[in-house]
């Protein structure tokens, strides 16, 4: 009762910066429109006190004094930036993104100058084709155990048995929905597109990202989520325009809308739904039974990186177990290395939005390289969103 | 005969300040009024409230013997040349003389309102000027436009506010003649306010001289320039030499500052005291020598301009000061010219100069 | 060394304007330059640019006519929003605010500016949300308003943004204009109502065409406000732009649709600039 009545205040200023403070974590480091306004080139140098204790491994090679890193929102603990600095000397700048096809954007362009990237599983093939990464040099990785890596998340890594890539973590995408708003049960994608247009009219939200969104509605209809068939994609295209008036959003910056309840149902990424429950328990994530995603992200170092020393010093630092389990409490994605698990506490290993069981996740694909490049996707995309 | 504007004990106030004061004012059908002051003397504040962008804080104006309290200017019989003329810029000559037509209710047909602006514009020699647009026009030329947009609505009274400021001299001279020549025509009342006393006494047949928020004096040119009722008007309307004196009890002797005397015939109204004789320049004499039984003072040439058909001298008379001198060449009895440095008699008529008690210059 | 007037005055010029030369073609001409070629050339199978010489990126800007559509039909609505709600603004400062307010009242509109245009459109996508007003319609009894992602709420957030770029031209417009025209007008017969609609608006158009234009140039470029405000549904000119370069980096087809947008601009200029001449009778028109 007393909650209920809280909720039914108008907006206190003290409110209002608050959820303007979380608008702001969540999307300043979120999509596209970002990047544009300037915004998105806000970039957070983790350092504080000079880097004192500078410790014999590191020592050996020049790291310098700064480099810079590509990731994804809220995906690091920032204490861990903090500690390499301590240990290393090396102040880290990390710039975040909103997709796979932004970051590529940026390496195509060129003269990124980050030292390390945190690119998803499919793109890698695209990277090394178009020579944007390096071998990683394993010699320089002592923390990183092939042997505990679970080699479902670790293949799309290696090409022509080379590793380019390690991975850092993996996750899912589903969906989440506000179970006190929407009373319809919900298992599949079909039941999300269809419950998108009748009791979640105006309040559901699909990704602005072609892979997820375009992939959802092609699960929906019984067809691959990496699908580049034409005549599958028309399908896709018109469910997709049909459902958009109902829409209340095509944005990838889903969480503020999903906890001011303006949106009651999402497409959703393991991360954002664990965090999203934590928050608010009436928030389910559901990972649809006829398909969806499965991802890894990796880290891969560019090829023009202008301080690959430092680019390997964070990187072996980063696999280092103690540092991973740090970075995965943090996030809430789930690990990729056994090492780690074990170090867990036992209430995340046994959360089921981070670490579901196998058969919820049989159904569940790898995005395909071929829909980062495929034109027909991308405009599909497009006419979608200008309809 | 009605007057076509009166005005009954108008005041108006600005906040503490008072631009007019009590001014009562007739004006007949059909006068050329020129209201003549410095500025700040009230002038255009009481043009203004003729024409209805002001208000009176007390007191009545009317126009054509209606009172016009409280009438917008939209709603008033008169129309005004601006000072600067005011002419809109987004319209060309044509436009602008009609707009007032177009604005009148019942509505005027376009072919009329073109025949009567077509008229207007010949009145003021612009027509070929029609489709012009106002900023290519010359000052006169826009001032012509001024006066065709104002009296192309037949109003009742013109107000024209410093109408030729603007124009150079020769210019303004035409100008002079032609408003005159207009007035006539149109015989409807002009009303100009100008702080040019030559403009005034030129073209109008009626002068008002202001000062401080009220008339110094009504009449025609002849009366102000030749017979001002105070000091104030003596100095604004034309030149004048003055004189510090003292009227003795015998109301006719004046003791002057060097310490002669002057007969100055009877004067009404005018009491023993300090008292300031006033000549006007061109009433002074200049000869090489004094004819016997002449009245005036000695002085020495220090200063002449030469005008043409009249000469201004600068003479300065020991214990009296400096004098002012305007020259008719025909006066010049016993030579053409006299030079600076020369001794020079300035022989005036001390019965028809002018006394003013001190206090009357304020 | 002497220097002779004719090169003083050479080297005076060259001081005065080599800086903004040497700026406008590093920024400004070279990478339009850029674009202009990409235009013309082919997407790379992975993305980005790939030399050739094809008309083909032109002959597909009909892919992008919704968003064409969107912005050419948004942008002059918004731009008029803004005209119809900033000249009684402008006039009210410039002709009725006692001289004593103005400056105060100006820097009113203009000190919300100094806030980044992102936090004001966040302010609104939280006023306009959930827990916004459409809270304070229910605690009225009115259920499910949606404010929040409509195109009204785009429209909301453009009049909002833009307003000052529209209020200012028109004030300054407005503020120049000769009282004794008014007066005049008033002089000529003219009611209240005519003379505005006869002198003061076609004195103010140039300041008028000045706000429509600057506001429906940036419009025209506007991206950030449909997408906050209108939940990425509505999508203009802009959206696209940012899609083709960052999502599908598809540069040429990019460079094809910002190069007929810069002509799309251009030529709103210069149809503002001409009725700004027509109607307001000089050729004095401070665009901007």
């Amino acid at each position: 009762m007393t909650k209920k009545h809280r909720e039914n205040l108008p907006i206190s200023p003290d409110d209002f910066m608050h959820e303007f403070m979380r608008f702001k974590r969540g999307s300043v480091t979120r999509r596209h429109f970002l990047g544009v306004t300037g915004l998105g080139l806000a970039t957070a140098v983790m350092a504080r006190s000079p880097g004192a204790f500078s410790t014999a491994a590191y020592a050996a090679e020049d790291l310098g004094t700064k480099m810079s890193i590509a990731t994804w929102p809220n995906y690091h603990d920032p204490a861990t930036f903090e500690n390499f600095k301590a240990a290393t000397g090396v102040a880290v700048e990390v710039n975040v993104f909103g997709s796979n096809e932004e970051m590529l954007a940026k390496l195509q362009a060129g003269a990124t100058g980050w030292s390390l990237f945190v690119p998803t599983n499919y793109t890698i093939s695209t990277y090394h084709k178009l020579g944007l990464i390096d071998e990683l040099d394993l010699s320089k990785l002592t923390n990183f155990s092939a042997a505990t890596e679970n080699p479902r998340f670790t293949k799309e890594g290696q090409i022509d048995g080379k590793t380019y890539a390690v991975p850092k973590n993996w996750g899912t995408t589903g969906f989440a929905v506000n179970t006190s708003k929407l009373k319809t049960p919900m298992k599949t994608w079909k039941d999300f597109f269809e419950v998108a247009q009748t009791e979640a009219d105006h309040r559901a939200m699909v990704h602005d990202y072609q892979l997820t969104t375009i992939g959802s509605a092609l699960v929906a209809l019984g067809y691959g989520f990496n699908s580049i068939k034409p005549d599958e994609l028309a399908k896709a295209e018109e469910l997709l325009i049909k459902v958009k008036p109902h829409l209340f959003a095509i944005n990838s910056d889903y969480q503020p809308g999903m906890r001011a309840t303006d949106a009651w149902m999402t497409m959703c990424w393991t991360n954002d739904g664990a965090q999203l429950n934590r928050d608010i328990p009436a928030i389910a994530y559901v990972l649809g039974t006829d398909g969806g995603e499965i991802w890894t992200d990796y880290y891969a170092i560019p090829k023009d990186a202008p301080n690959k020393a430092a680019g390997y010093a964070l990187l072996n630092y980063l696999m280092d177990p103690q540092n991973a389990v740090k970075e995965h409490i943090a996030n809430g994605a789930p690990t990729t290395d056994s090492r780690v698990i074990s170090l867990l506490p036992k209430e995340i290993v046994s959360n089921k939005i981070v670490y579901p069981d196998e058969a919820a996740l049989t159904p569940l694909e790898f995005g395909a390289a071929v829909t980062l490049t495929d034109p027909g996707r991308a405009e599909l995309m497009a006419r979608f969103k200008s309809a | 005969m009605h007057n076509d504007i009166e005005f009954r004990s108008v005041t108006k106030n600005y906040g503490a300040v008072t631009a007019v004061s009590d001014v009562d004012l007739q004006v007949p059908k059909g006068a050329f009024l020129a209201l003549l002051g410095p500025s700040g003397c009230g002038k255009t504040t009481c043009l203004r409230m003729i024409g209805g962008f002001e208000q009176p804080t007390s007191g009545t104006v009317l126009i054509s013997g209606r009172e016009m309290n409280g009438i917008a200017p939209y709603r008033r019989p008169v129309n005004m040349v601006f000072q600067h003329y005011a002419l809109f810029p987004h319209l060309n000559v044509e436009q602008n003389v009609g707009y007032g037509l177009k604005q009148m209710r019942p509505r005027i047909e376009a072919s009329e309102i073109a025949r009567k602006v077509a008229l207007a514009l010949e009145m003021v020699r612009l027509g070929g000027f029609a489709q012009r647009r106002v900023h290519e026009l010359s000052g006169g030329q826009q001032q012509r436009v001024a006066l065709a947009r104002a009296i192309v609505n037949k109003p009742a009274v013109l107000l024209l506010d410093e109408p030729l400021a603007a124009l150079d001299r020769k210019l303004r001279t035409a100008m002079q003649i032609e408003l005159q020549t207009l007035q006539r025509e149109l015989g409807i009342t002009f009303v100009l306010v100008t702080h040019d006393q030559e403009e005034a006494l030129s073209m109008a047949d009626l002068v008002c001289v202001m000062n401080t928020g009220s008339i110094r004096q009504l009449g025609t040119p002849q009366e102000v320039y030749d017979h001002p009722t105070d000091l104030f008007v003596a100095d604004f309307v034309g030149k004048t030499n003055r004189v510090t004196a003292t009227l003795e009890t015998d109301g006719r002797t004046l003791r002057l500052a060097d310490g002669s005397a002057l007969n100055v015939g009877e004067r009404r109204g005018m009491t023993a005291g300090d008292a300031i004789l006033a000549i006007r320049p061109e009433a002074i004499r200049v000869d090489r020598h004094a004819k016997p039984g002449a009245t005036g003072f000695q002085g020495t040439v220090t200063n002449r301009i030469f005008l043409g058909s009249t000469a201004e001298y600068s003479v300065a008379v020991p214990g009296l000061g400096d004098f002012l001198i305007t020259s008719d060449r025909r006066n010049l009895h016993e030579s053409e010219l006299v030079e600076p440095g020369q001794t020079v008699f300035l022989g005036f008529d001390p019965t028809t100069a002018h006394l003013f008690p001190v206090s009357s210059s304020a | 060394m002497a220097v002779s007037a004719e090169n003083k005055r050479r080297l005076v010029t060259a001081a005065l304007v080599g800086p903004a030369a040497v700026w406008l073609f590093t920024f400004l001409v070279l990478p339009f330059t850029a674009v202009v070629i990409f235009a013309f050339g082919e997407r790379a199978p992975e993305g980005g640019y790939q030399p050739a010489f094809t008309l083909a990126q032109f002959a597909n800007l009909g892919a992008r006519s919704a968003a064409f559509a969107n912005t050419l039909t948004l942008a002059p609505i918004g731009a008029l929003a803004c005209l119809l709600i900033a000249y009684p603004v402008a006039y009210y400062l410039a002709i009725k605010a006692d001289q004593k307010y103005r400056m105060l009242l100006i820097s009113l509109i203009v000190i919300p500016f100094w806030t980044s245009m992102l936090v004001r459109t966040y302010a609104w996508m939280y006023l306009l949300g959930a827990r916004g007003i459409p809270h304070l319609f229910e605690l009225a009894g009115i259920d499910d308003v949606r404010l929040l992602n409509t195109p009204g709420a785009v429209l909301l957030g453009i009049v909002y943004g833009y307003l000052p770029l529209m209020i200012l031209p028109i004030y300054v417009s407005l503020e120049k204009l000769d009282r004794r025209l008014l007066d005049a007008s008033a002089d000529l017969g003219a009611s209240p109502v005519s003379t505005f609609f006869g002198v003061t608006l076609p004195l103010s158009l140039p300041g008028v065409m000045t706000g429509v234009a600057l506001v429906t140039i940036l419009l025209l470029g506007e991206y950030l406000i449909p997408q906050l405000l209108g939940g990425g549904k509505v999508f203009f000119i802009g959206n696209a732009l940012v899609d083709l370069f960052l999502q599908s980096r598809n540069w040429p087809f990019g460079s094809a649709i910002a190069v007929t947008l810069v002509v799309v601009v251009v030529a709103v200029l210069l149809v503002a600039m001409r009725i700004a001449w027509r109607v307001s009778g000089s050729r004095q028109v401070d665009l901007i």
